[in-house]
């Protein structure tokens, strides 16, 4: 018998066969290699810590793996991150009290008179909040009435969020980012809704797509952005193809269109027009599908082969095929085998981008 | 000296213009450099318990703890300006970095221009971040009227190494409507086009300029012209998505008018007739039935000899569109399958936007 399953091993690998499955066991050991001790190639990118440990600890989530991760030591390490403003005077000074995205952007008052101000950020308060709903943690115990009041001084005329009240630039990043952080909180306060809807709307591009700002290149993760943050606002439901008129705020038809086009010849999903095929757009555009109910009309088939391409034999999931995993492609990859039902992954909630699935035993 | 008071301005010497001795001190730890050996760097309180810790190297560690005590300390000084430059070589997305060069800059009252050559420095390995795009607006915005040449240059620059990066695009953009230089982004966008006529971007671009320019009067004074060069673009790669998204979106809000133009016929049939990819032909004659158009028999004959197996009773030639698509744009055999057995909502839905326009 030993024989026997030797031959099938071997013969599986001839054919290749090992590389057709999503090796959800591998991709398990990639992040406990990397929630262990980030290599120091990561430092580069230290300023988005908690974004990476969103990847890592998300990720698990959804690979139904939760259990590698030591919860206590999260939930403390996330909530140390929090900007508090000292008063209530504070709350109205122009600045946002949210999350910090790494110890090298929060700062401790040395006492010499000078005063320092927080550097908490609308994509790391995103992350932070995300990974904290990932651990099930009690949400009535957060100080969330700080966050959502201070965060309308980050909206701008415009409609649109900038991430920092120091200074950075504006688009549709920060208005998903503030979107699914009052859904998150449960609290609108801190966002004109109105006005954030007229600048989605003002980025759908003549070809059905959303730039990043107005005027800009219809991309997968901007309109991923677009219609995720409409839909958390409620301006738009679920399964539009199916019940879209034209009293619609959207362009459906030719939204649909454009997202299905990103589909590429080889199965994979693109970023834009005439761009090669890249991981990540099979969350982005993918999941786009999903809010408007049309993910039926994608190949599978051919995706997945694709992702499978992209899968490194040292578990995660690299940008494109046969190179080496990142922790943001992996994560983009694990999201998109939820999206294609793979055994063994959590369903996603498309819109929060994470894994709402609770178990009791984690 | 790392620098020269010049009549109240500090210039800033790029890595180029060091002397040898300046290099040397660069490249020493910051600890045995003279010039900092008042300050006591300001370790980084990673807690008691770090989570996902990073392996952090030994010079990240050093330039992080020097940067944080002159954040600090609010100082605004030359050396803390080089310091931010080399923070940014080991972290170029960290914005506070960014931010308190920005503080720095504006305290020693420095020149601009020698700013944007450090960004240009940067932005050979840094041209899809962030920090650095917003940093160069942010200077730009400063120095005014004066600049826009100067960046619609740099961002040529950076479109001969990638026509399509994302970022100077917006950069682009931005300048066109804040500063102007409208003048020859048409002809660039040609140029552009000519160099690849795939570059999404650069239709984009098109779109942009038509739409915006002020000079133009808008797509309805560029229409036929744009058209005409749409349609001889699409006749030179039919299977080029781009043209035929542009298109349709020079009829965005004239839906009428784009059924109506016999030219678009005369596209679809000259395409259809031709032994090239005919997908997006056939997908916007879909579109332009369900709005109210009526193909003649040539067209109609054309559509059917695409797949001559599919001319089955069906008198309805959008059934038939729909079963040659499912055919020969197997990826999306689904959508066009649901398409095919939705195509009465659509027609009514297309007819009423055709009664309200």
């Amino acid at each position: 018998m030993a024989d026997d399953g030797d031959l099938l091993c071997r013969s599986h690998a001839d054919r290749g066969l090992e590389d057709q499955l999503f090796d959800r066991e591998r991709h398990i050991r990639y992040l406990e290699m990397n929630y262990q001790i980030l290599p120091s190639p990561y430092e580069s990118q230290e300023i988005n810590h908690l974004t990476l440990a969103y990847f890592i600890i998300s990720g698990f989530h959804i690979l139904h793996a939760l259990d590698r991760i030591d919860r206590e030591a999260v939930i403390d390490w996330i909530l140390s991150l929090q900007a508090h403003p000292k008063n209530e005077a504070e709350l109205n000074n122009g600045q946002f009290y949210g999350f910090h995205g790494s110890r090298s952007s929060q700062f401790q008052s040395v006492g010499n008179g000078v005063s320092v101000p927080n550097n908490s950020h609308l994509a790391s308060t995103y992350c932070a909040l995300a990974i904290l709903k990932t651990v099930d943690y009690d949400f009535s115990l957060i100080d969330s009435s700080s966050i959502s009041k201070s965060m309308k001084h980050l909206q701008q005329s415009d409609g649109s969020f900038m991430p920092i009240h120091t200074g950075a630039e504006t688009d549709l990043r920060f208005v998903y980012c503030a979107a699914v952080i009052s859904s998150l909180l449960d609290n609108w306060s801190g966002i004109d809704k109105e006005k954030a809807k007229n600048y989605i709307l003002s980025c759908q591009s003549y070809d059905g797509g959303f730039g990043l700002i107005p005027g800009q290149e219809s991309h997968g993760g901007a309109t991923y952005c677009a219609v995720a943050s409409l839909r958390l606002m409620g301006f738009i439901e679920d399964d539009l193809v199916s019940k879209c008129t034209s009293s619609c705020i959207l362009d459906v038809p030719l939204l649909l269109d454009w997202c299905l086009q990103r589909q590429a010849v080889d199965g994979g999903f693109q970023g834009r027009p005439n761009k090669i095929s890249d991981t990540c757009y099979a969350f982005w555009v993918g999941g786009v599908l999903k809010i408007l109910g049309a993910n039926k009309f994608l190949n599978e088939r051919t995706l997945r082969e694709f992702l499978l391409t992209c899968q490194s034999e040292y578990g995660g999931f690299s940008k494109f095929p046969r190179q080496l995993p990142d922790l943001y492609h992996s994560y983009y990859g694990f999201t998109a085998f939820s999206m294609l039902q793979e055994t063994g992954v959590n369903s996603l909630n498309i819109e929060l981008g994470i894994s709402t699935i609770h178990h009791t035993n984690i | 000296m790392l620098g020269r008071i010049d009549r109240g301005e500090v210039r800033i010497i790029g890595v180029d213009g060091m002397d040898s001795d300046e290099d040397e001190r660069q490249l020493l730890p910051l600890s045995q450099r003279p010039e900092w050996s008042d300050v006591t760097p300001v370790p980084q309180n990673d807690g008691p318990n770090p989570v996902v810790p990073i392996a952090y190297s030994e010079e990240f560690t050093e330039i992080m703890g020097y940067f944080r005590a002159v954040y600090l300390a609010d100082e605004r000084s030359l050396r803390a300006l080089h310091l931010t430059a080399e923070a940014i070589n080991f972290n170029a997305g960290n914005y506070t970095v960014w931010q308190f060069r920005r503080l720095i800059l504006e305290a020693l009252n420095a020149d601009l221009h020698e700013e944007l050559g450090f960004v240009e420095q940067h932005a050979s390995k840094n041209s899809k971040n962030y920090q650095l795009w917003h940093h160069r607006r942010w200077l730009v915005e400063k120095m005014g009227t004066e600049a826009a040449v100067g960046e619609l240059e740099f961002t040529k620059k950076i479109f001969l190494n990638d026509a399509k990066n994302y970022h100077a695009w917006s950069h682009r953009q931005w300048v066109l409507q804040n500063l102007g230089g409208w003048e020859d982004e048409l002809a660039y966008c040609n140029e552009l086009l000519e160099d690849d006529i795939f570059n999404n971007s650069a239709w984009n671009q098109r779109y942009f300029v038509i739409t915006s320019h002020p000079g133009l009067g808008g797509i309805e004074a560029t229409l036929d012209s744009e058209v005409n060069y749409t349609i001889k673009s699409i006749l030179i790669k039919p299977e080029n998505e781009s043209p035929w998204r542009y298109l349709r979106g020079l009829y965005k809000n004239n839906m009428q008018s784009f059924v109506t133009n016999p030219k678009i016929s005369t596209l679809c049939l000259n395409v259809l007739t031709s032994k090239v990819n005919p997908v997006f032909a056939l997908s916007l004659l879909l579109d332009l039935i369900s709005n109210g158009f009526e193909p003649n028999k040539d067209l109609k004959n054309a559509i059917e000899a695409v797949i001559p197996e599919s001319n089955s009773q069906n008198s309805d030639i959008s059934v038939t569109i729909c079963a040659i698509l499912e055919i020969i744009d197997q990826m999306r055999v689904n959508y066009w399958r649901w398409r095919k057995n939705n195509l009465h909502s659509q027609v009514a839905e297309g007819v009423a936007n055709l009664h309200i326009h």
